[in-house]
């Protein structure tokens, strides 16, 4: 560990300088001289049959190519997915406010969005079904009359409404609610929120007679979108082309593929490129935000603070759509069960299908509700048996060697050091003054993992490019992270390692830049593949320096002999003595994922969290009693990431998703009104923390290394935003001497309290 | 459709003769005619920042004014704020204090940072506070472009 170089240094990231100096190319800043601007009309009603569409003054007009609607598709034409039930364009019946009824294709954006006020649709509205929990109901009305007929995972359990019923069952539930000194019971609800990155979602096609099919997108996932977009023009998948641009912040919302399919498919039938942005009000309208959540506990307790027993109900509102509520519903049935030793442990969770917009990943997907839920039902149990709500978690957490919920063994556990530092930064047992209050929130989360593959390769200068399957989505993961793990195993400094983000057609197959799995999974492909080059290299030298292979080391750009470093060659002069030419390695990271207790679980999709990394976070808040305002005075959040490899980067993914939560814990929140329809489509009615409404936040970094990314890293991106919502409303809670169990916790619900 | 009219527009010092259409915003005549596409564009209502640009040293929404309403005034985008390829000692600042992540938020950031620190070379924090409340980063929590901000005004950086 000592003899690392860069591993670990604060090294600045690749892309750093053009983002300096507006340089750096966006998917927003990509054009193709010649397209069409594309636009798509939404349904203007939650829950409404199509009676007809007639698109022919649109496509009447001057400028306007392609008008595209249901009937233009193939007939029954349903999207990939776990559960196959969503069409590209609706047909019969529009089923979320938002939802894409015809897209089309035109000279000028403004002419896209005139020839969309062309098209009448005949709609008779329908009521829509709304809340999550009444819509489980058999007697209510059904989002999909035909749920039945749709193509499904196999195991995955599905009702009418209900696209998912993941459960986890440990122990006896009912024995311990027996057994115990105290029960709490309470209820706890969330509303949405949205990603609201910066750069707008945007996506060029080019899908030309003859040629390769071409997709320029801003997307986390090439290969998710390769899927859907071949789905759609009928052509296997390794004949199309997705091509990655520069991404402005993404947090799981750029894994969908919203318009690249209608946008491929516009530029088949215009002949031409078609470039499609969604403007920020249908993002807001129309995008993937986090699920609403409605969740009860029930926790028994012996007076010694003691967990007994835990049951959770979780109704998991998933949207009109399933797309990926089923695993996320998995998610949070882990994150409900906690990084805590509970011996009888009950879960339901509830993916259920609504009249709103399709709900999915945003950063730590199942992980912020599900945490809000647990973290702050466990204050409440607290205060019943009269203990502090740390010492209530120091006696109940897991540790090393520990089983949780699921069953699975966990190792390199840093949990207790999270929380021991966390709450010796913050002070936590020093009283907090008038109006003051601490709040804690403990978790566990996974590296997702999934395969990465990953080229190296000596360049002629004898620089290293790295060609990876995967685009920066902001983070430094990858033109941080992955480049200094590349630069350490070649004995270089950052300086000579290229990282070069490769479209579709290269094969370097990846599961994207998500799940907290960016740097752990491309950065083992990266380093694998570096081992093997290195090989290569010093297999060449060999013969170069007539040394034997074990006795040569390579450091600082150059190969040289261990027992007499004068003998040496560069990288450079190597590359070109290289008789096949440029030296190349490909290599692969595909991980075994965790053990669990299968028994245990049914209809989980993400039934254990691999090499998780756990955290503590520790607000102190000052709630105005008059007006309810709260303010964050400090924000502490220790992180067990496995192993640090550039903390600035680490810092910054901490103190980013801490804002992000403390968005979702004080005032964001996807309205929709009662009868369906979205209400705040812009950013100043849905609020987005600024600099005025947050604390300097003070990163911990804590290193337990696993033995899954390089040099023992686990996964980080989204676990800083799972504790904010939790350890914000506890210490309001701390403050007020009130508990508030519904997110956002607005100025309104203090002041009305 | 109205009538295209000329305009001239000083931009880093350029000046260009340009034909526009009345309704078009500066934020749209710099990225689609000047190609200076280092502004940023996307709430389009002054709400995210992003497309802020400095007009006679003022940090103004690019979104929000018409191209010829600038007119007359020196304009200045993140395209000219670097000097021949050197980084301003405020840009190395958030480069090296990780202030910048996707980076869509960074040449606002930049350009109204740079009209505060010119107009008052060492702000409390209260003051940077305000300057910049109106510009939105949704990636590094702004812990560390106060942290660059404040690094930049003890070197005594004016911009």
């Amino acid at each position: 560990m000592t003899q690392e170089k860069v591993i670990g240094q604060r090294k600045p990231r690749q892309d750093v300088l053009a983002k300096s100096t507006g340089a750096f190319v966006y998917g927003m800043d990509f054009q193709i001289p010649g397209q069409l601007y594309g636009a798509i009309l939404r349904s203007p009603h939650p829950h409404a049959l199509i009676r007809s569409v007639d698109a022919s003054r649109a496509q009447a007009l001057a400028g306007v190519e392609v008008v595209l609607t249901a009937k233009d598709l193939p007939a029954g034409l349903l999207m990939p997915g776990v559960v196959c039930d969503q069409p590209l364009l609706a047909s019969d019946r529009a089923r979320y406010h938002g939802e894409p009824i015809a897209a089309v294709a035109a000279q000028s954006a403004d002419l896209a969005q005139q020839a969309l006020g062309l098209i009448v649709v005949d709609y008779q509205p329908l009521p829509a079904i709304i809340d999550a929990e009444t819509a489980t109901a058999d007697e209510s009305l059904l989002v999909h009359e035909a749920w039945e007929t749709y193509q499904a995972e196999e195991g995955l359990v599905r009702w009418r409404n209900v696209c998912c019923h993941a459960a986890l069952n440990k122990g006896d539930v009912e024995r311990g609610f027996a057994s115990a000194d105290e029960i709490i019971e309470g209820t706890y609800t969330t509303e949405s929120v949205h990603q609201s990155h910066l750069e707008p979602r945007v996506a060029t096609a080019v899908v030309l007679p003859g040629e390769v099919p071409t997709v320029y997108s801003n997307t986390q996932l090439l290969y998710w979108i390769r899927t859907n977009v071949a789905h759609v023009l009928g052509v296997p998948e390794e004949q199309v082309r997705i091509v990655p641009t520069g991404i402005g912040g993404a947090f799981g919302s750029k894994l969908y593929p919203q318009i690249e399919p209608l946008t491929a498919l516009l530029s088949r039938v215009a002949g031409k490129a078609v470039r499609m942005v969604v403007p920020l009000s249908d993002e807001l309208l129309a995008g993937v935000p986090r699920h609403p959540t409605k969740t009860r506990l029930k926790t028994a307790v012996m007076r010694d603070g003691t967990l007994v027993a835990q049951q959770a109900t979780m109704y998991l509102d998933g949207g009109a759509y399933t797309g990926s509520t089923p695993e996320i519903a998995s998610v949070a049935v882990l994150c409900l069960a906690g990084p805590y030793r509970t011996p009888n442990v009950h879960i339901d969770v509830y993916g259920v299908l609504t009249n709103k917009t399709n709900f999915g990943a945003y950063r730590g997907p199942g992980g912020p509700y599900s945490v809000f839920a647990l973290e702050t039902h466990l204050d409440e149990v607290a205060a019943r048996i009269g203990m502090d709500p740390l010492d209530l978690r120091l006696k109940n957490i897991l540790g090393e060697g520990d089983e949780a919920a699921n069953g699975q063994i966990l190792t390199s556990v840093g949990l207790r050091e999270t929380v021991e530092r966390a709450t010796q930064a913050i002070g936590w047992r020093e009283a907090a003054a008038t109006n003051r209050g601490k709040g804690i929130s403990l978790g566990w989360w996974t590296t997702t993992l999934q395969r990465s593959t990953s080229e190296a390769l000596l360049d002629a200068n004898g620089k290293v490019v790295i060609r990876v399957g995967t685009n920066e989505m902001g983070t430094g993961a990858i033109m941080g992270g992955v480049r200094q793990v590349a630069a350490e195993t070649m004995g270089l400094d950052v300086d000579d390692v290229l990282i070069d983000v490769e479209d579709t057609l290269s094969g370097l197959w990846d599961w994207g830049s998500q799940g907290s799995r960016t740097l752990a999974n491309v950065g083992r492909a990266a380093q694998f593949a570096c081992q093997d080059l290195r090989l290569k290299i010093l297999s060449l030298a060999e013969k170069l320096l007539e040394t034997e292979r074990e006795r040569l080391d390579l450091a600082g750009g150059e190969v040289f002999s261990i027992d007499n470093p004068e003998e040496k060659i560069t990288l450079k002069a190597l590359a070109q003595l290289s008789p096949e030419g440029i030296l190349r390695s490909r290599a692969e990271s595909n991980a075994e994922p965790a053990t669990y207790d299968k028994s245990r679980l049914t209809s989980c999709l993400y039934p254990a969290f691999h090499h998780p990394s756990y955290h503590c976070h520790v607000a102190e808040v000052e709630v105005d009693p008059g007006t309810g305002m709260t303010r964050v005075l400090r924000y502490v959040a220790a992180h067990d990431i496995g192993r640090a490899i550039n903390p600035t980067l680490i810092e910054g993914q901490i103190e980013g998703g801490v804002v992000q939560g403390i968005g979702m814990a004080l005032m964001e929140e996807v309205l929709y009104d009662k009868q369906g329809f979205r209400t705040n489509i812009n950013w100043t009615d849905y609020k987005l923390p600024t600099l005025a409404d947050m604390p300097e936040i003070e990163s911990i970094i804590v290193e337990h290394p696993t033995n899954l990314g390089p040099y023992g890293s686990k996964g980080l991106g989204e676990s800083p935003a799972l504790h904010p919502p939790a350890a914000v409303a506890n210490a309001i809670g701390a403050a007020t001497g009130k508990r508030f169990r519904s997110l956002p916790i607005t100025p309104e619900k203090i002041a009305l309290a | 459709m109205t009538a295209a009219m000329t305009i001239s527009l000083t931009v880093n010092g350029q000046t260009h003769a340009l034909e526009i259409e009345p309704q078009e915003t500066l934020l749209h005549v710099l990225r689609a005619r000047l190609g200076l596409t280092g502004t940023k564009a996307n709430c389009e209502e002054g709400e995210c920042g992003a497309c802020t640009v400095l007009l006679d040293g003022q940090p103004v929404n690019s979104c929000l004014l018409l191209a010829v309403r600038a007119e007359g005034s020196r304009i200045q985008t993140i395209e000219g704020v670097a000097e021949d390829g050197q980084l301003t000692p405020l840009q190395e600042a958030f480069a090296a204090e990780g202030a910048i992540q996707c980076g869509y938020c960074t040449p606002g950031f930049l350009l109204t940072t740079a009209a505060l620190l010119s107009a008052n070379p060492h702000p409390t924090d209260e003051e940077i506070t305000h300057a910049l409340s109106g510009n939105i980063c949704r990636c590094t929590g702004y812990t560390k472009i106060v942290k660059a901000i404040r690094q930049a005004a003890a070197k005594g950086v004016r911009a």
